[in-house]
């Protein structure tokens, strides 16, 4: 399987009267793009803004972010989702860097939604902040879930998604400026070289804890629910094999994007064939009964042991119940004599006192900590706002409230906020951006 | 100037050692003991009382040494509290944590303390105050108020304070994000970790796991009308001559002695030798502490089926975890050869 | 003290500070009243220190017999 993604270092996203990429310059014709989104009769209100690193803009409630990209071998970027099922993971997908569409409520936030500030203190916390967004903010009919907290958010995700297709799709006959080739043999037709290397599998538990359909990440458009763990080629999740769900606490979230960029498969693929020889994936998932979760660890691990993987690489997206399934893996993977790493968040409370994960064990000896998604924040208020800024203390969102004692809401008379982390837009960045990690004080 | 208070015990003041140890909290005016030279070290405030009280008053009575104290500063002013150091003094350490939490509680000033890692009340208070890491004895008194005084005045400043790591003292299980200044990436750490635990090099974790260091607990016993008990005592007592030389603190030997048709320890035959609390009970009535009186009868009544011929007997006091588990490894090789099924053990 | 019942023996620990023998890990735990004397106070009468030294070797040794989930610290009347 060979995969070449061709990059488009996008400079700017401006509208105009032709969508095309030049130069840098992503224009969008903007009636065309919402009369595109449109065909979709569900979504009854729509517009698209542009966010970009430096401007006082904060983004609220943001439901998934997408790198825009075209499939120039053919077929749609999400087979299964957006279009017919077909392998993915071969062949040239193009890419526009430096920029994700965002998927934006127009009133009416979930749970997992989150908020991303494109300038000052707030900037921080998200990866989102460093992108030009287009942000595609829609209302829908899907009345069913308006005031729940809980929200598929199908319409507007899907928009997003086709949305992302269709301005991926101006650079389908250009060529790219740089080509990122990801290669690797099947395993057992490696040389010798290769196999003398202690061999890695990566290890992803993406959020599948909703039992009824529609709200969990999706496996080539299956529900992660429904899964029990498989093995995958590194090259289908970064070519548009998974995408996110709509229910985990936005800080702990993989969005689409993170997906598609997955740092810790491109890392490990760069050192595939140099310090390591990396298998592939073993695409887990993250499971609400106990028996499930020592069932998915009993796959994770034979599976890796009978691939003959001397070590692995465990990320888990979420915290709390899903601690319980990142630690089951981790001694499921050590006893099977598989040397682990993990990569997680924590959740100590805003007193960062509480216990890190909810399941301890002392074989999780080497874990990397990306970040808490208790802490505490407070923002000033910002300029412009996209989307609805009330949705963050009205709309139950995991890190936001409308009303506390000794703190009061979290949006406040001035537009100024308290929140915490957990909504910060997939800030934990747990894919593997995240240059944050926990001290003890 | 900011003013400090510093509580210590009674032989940091000067007034005796286990004999006094039933001193009641007091509060003076300026400074006793280790209150001088932390007032010298303290650059941004001065200690201007000082809380003294016996350990075993407050072991014994904790709540009401507290409340006492807590009333004492009630009507002083001071904008911080430190404690200690206590050293190896498992006591003395748990005085210094119970008070520091209290008043930190109560008037939400910043408090410090001291102590030896292996002090007890290291893991009993670490979550709730900042206790720096001192020296097992008080040959370290003058560099561990430093490390206290130093603490303190960065507080006073309102400077911004590290992680425990940089300040140096205990991890309190208070755990927070921070951005790195080198910027790496989870995604270069976690290659960075992977290598090294491949290839059996050392790495630390970014999440250590906390030692919860539970026992399995123990079967119950069935039939104790059946079963073999013995004694085991941490509180020192052995025959007046003492013939294995146990030491009064810090032990690293221990003993056992036959107590075959004895019904009780008679005073003068047995002592104490335990170095860290008042022997004149013990002396006195060793039974007091080492319960050969009541097992004996509860032996006659058929409670228990047989009390064990030997007491095993050892000094808890500096007594370091390390050699307090040897030497109970040690013990358990008579038990388990002897046939004793279960054991009483005193401590003091 | 951890120990002994590592090696499985089954022991029940008589000590004042009993938060400490809890943070130790101790399992079956019965206080005593002080730290010089655990056992019988001398400031009162030989007849109630024996009552009183008596009754709570016996909680201990009932202890012993008792099944337990977590570390545990049993009742004492006198």
């Amino acid at each position: 399987m060979k995969l070449e993604i061709g990059n488009f270092h996008v400079k700017d996203v401006v509208f105009g009267n032709e969508t095309k990429y030049e130069n840098g310059i992503v224009t969008i014709n903007k009636q065309e793009a919402i009369d595109y989104v449109k065909e979709d009769e569900h979504i009854t209100d729509v517009d698209i803004f542009i966010a970009k690193p430096g401007e006082k803009i904060r983004i609220v409630p943001v439901k998934e972010a997408i790198e825009p990209r075209c499939r120039v071998s053919g077929g749609s970027v999400f087979p299964g989702v957006t279009g017919d099922l077909q392998q993915v993971g071969n062949g040239r997908t193009n890419a526009l860097k430096n920029t994700s569409v965002l998927a934006v409520g127009k009133h009416w936030g979930s749970f997992g939604d989150g908020l991303i500030d494109m300038s000052g203190e707030g900037a921080k916390y998200t990866y989102n902040s460093q992108l030009i967004n287009i942000c595609l903010v829609a209302d829908t009919d899907e009345e069913f879930e308006r005031y729940e907290q809980q929200k598929k958010n199908h319409a507007i995700r899907w928009a997003a998604m086709r949305l992302s297709e269709y301005i991926g799709n101006c650079t389908k006959e250009l060529k790219p400026e740089e080509i990122e080739t990801y290669e690797m043999e099947p395993i057992t037709k490696r040389s010798p070289e290769v196999n003398a290397l202690p061999s890695v599998v990566v290890v992803l538990q993406p959020q599948s804890q909703m039992e009824e359909l529609g709200y969990n990440d999706l496996n080539y458009g299956w529900d992660t629910n429904r899964m029990l763990p498989t093995f995958m080629h590194p090259n289908e999740v970064l070519d548009g094999a998974m995408i996110s769900g709509s229910f985990m606490p936005c800080s702990s979230k993989w969005s689409t994007y993170d997906f598609q960029n997955f740092p810790l498969i491109t890392r490990l693929y760069k050192e595939h064939g140099k310090t390591i020889n990396f298998l592939g994936v073993i695409m887990s998932n993250l499971n609400v009964a106990l028996e499930q979760k020592e069932r998915a660890a009993l796959f994770v691990a034979q599976m890796a042991k009978s691939l003959g993987a001397d070590s692995a690489v465990l990320a888990e997206e979420g915290y709390g119940n899903p601690d319980a399934d990142f630690i089951a893996c981790f001694v499921a993977l050590e006893d099977a004599g598989v040397k682990t790493i993990g990569c997680t968040n924590e959740c100590t409370g805003r007193d960062g006192n509480s216990q890190p994960l909810v399941t301890l064990d002392k074989k999780a000896d080497a874990i990397v900590s990306t970040g808490n998604v208790s802490e505490l924040i407070e923002l000033p208020p910002m300029e412009k706002v996209i989307g609805e800024l009330q949705s963050l203390a009205r709309d139950g969102l995991s890190g936001g409230w409308a009303g506390d004692e000794i703190l009061g809401p979290s949006v406040r008379e001035d537009g100024s906020i308290i929140m915490e982390n957990n909504s910060m837009f997939a800030g934990d960045q747990i894919a593997g951006w995240s240059t944050k990690t926990m001290k003890e004080f | 100037m900011k003013k400090a208070i510093l509580y210590i015990n009674q032989f940091f003041a000067g007034l005796g050692g286990e004999a006094k140890a039933d001193y009641a909290p007091e509060i003076k005016n300026g400074l006793v003991g280790p209150a001088m030279e932390l007032d010298k070290i303290l650059q941004n405030a001065e200690v201007t009382h000082t809380v003294i009280c016996g350990d075993n008053f407050m072991g014994s009575n904790t709540e009401k040494a507290v409340e006492r104290i807590l009333e004492f500063l009630e009507d002083k002013e001071f904008d911080i509290f430190f404690a200690g150091p206590a050293f190896q003094a498992g006591r003395y350490g748990s005085a210094c944590g119970n008070i520091c939490k209290a008043v930190k509680e109560k008037f939400g000033v910043p408090v410090v303390t001291a102590m030896h890692e292996e002090n007890p009340g290291v893991d009993m208070f670490k979550k709730d105050i900042v206790i720096f890491k001192s020296g097992k004895s008080a040959a370290s008194m003058r560099k561990d108020l430093n490390k206290m005084a130093q603490f303190g005045d960065k507080v006073l400043a309102g400077e911004k304070l590290g992680t425990a790591e940089e300040e140096g003292y205990f991890i309190r299980g208070i755990r927070h994000q921070v951005w790195l200044e080198d910027e790496v990436p989870a995604s270069d750490r976690v290659v960075d970790m992977l290598l090294k635990k491949i290839r059996g090099e050392e790495f630390i974790s970014e999440l250590p796991i906390p030692e919860l260091d539970r026992v399995p607990i123990a079967e119950k016993i069935e039939e104790l009308s059946k079963a073999t008990i013995a004694l085991v005592t941490s509180g020192g007592i052995v025959p007046v001559e003492n013939p294995d030389r146990i030491q009064s603190a810090s032990a690293t030997r221990w003993g056992r002695y036959n107590i075959k048709g004895m019904d009780r320890l008679e005073s003068g035959v047995y002592k104490t030798i335990h170095a860290g609390y008042d022997p004149a009970a013990a002396d006195a009535d060793p039974n007091v502490c080492l319960p050969l009186d009541a097992m004996r009868a509860y032996e006659n009544e058929g409670k228990i089926g047989k009390l064990h011929d030997y007491f095993y007997t050892t000094v808890g006091t500096g007594t370091t975890q390390a050699e307090a588990a040897r030497m109970a490894n040690e013990m358990v090789e008579y038990f388990k050869n002897e046939g004793v099924d279960a054991i009483v053990l005193t401590s003091t | 003290m951890k120990e002994i019942e590592r090696a499985g023996i089954t022991i029940v620990q008589m000590a004042n500070l009993i938060p400490v023998a809890k943070t130790v890990g101790a399992n079956r735990m019965v206080p005593t009243i002080s730290i010089p004397y655990p056992l019988g106070d001398p400031s009162t009468s030989k007849e109630e220190q024996w009552k009183l030294r008596y009754h709570r070797v016996g909680v201990a040794l009932d202890a012993l017999t008792t099944d337990i989930k977590e570390q545990t610290v049993f009742r004492v009347k006198i």
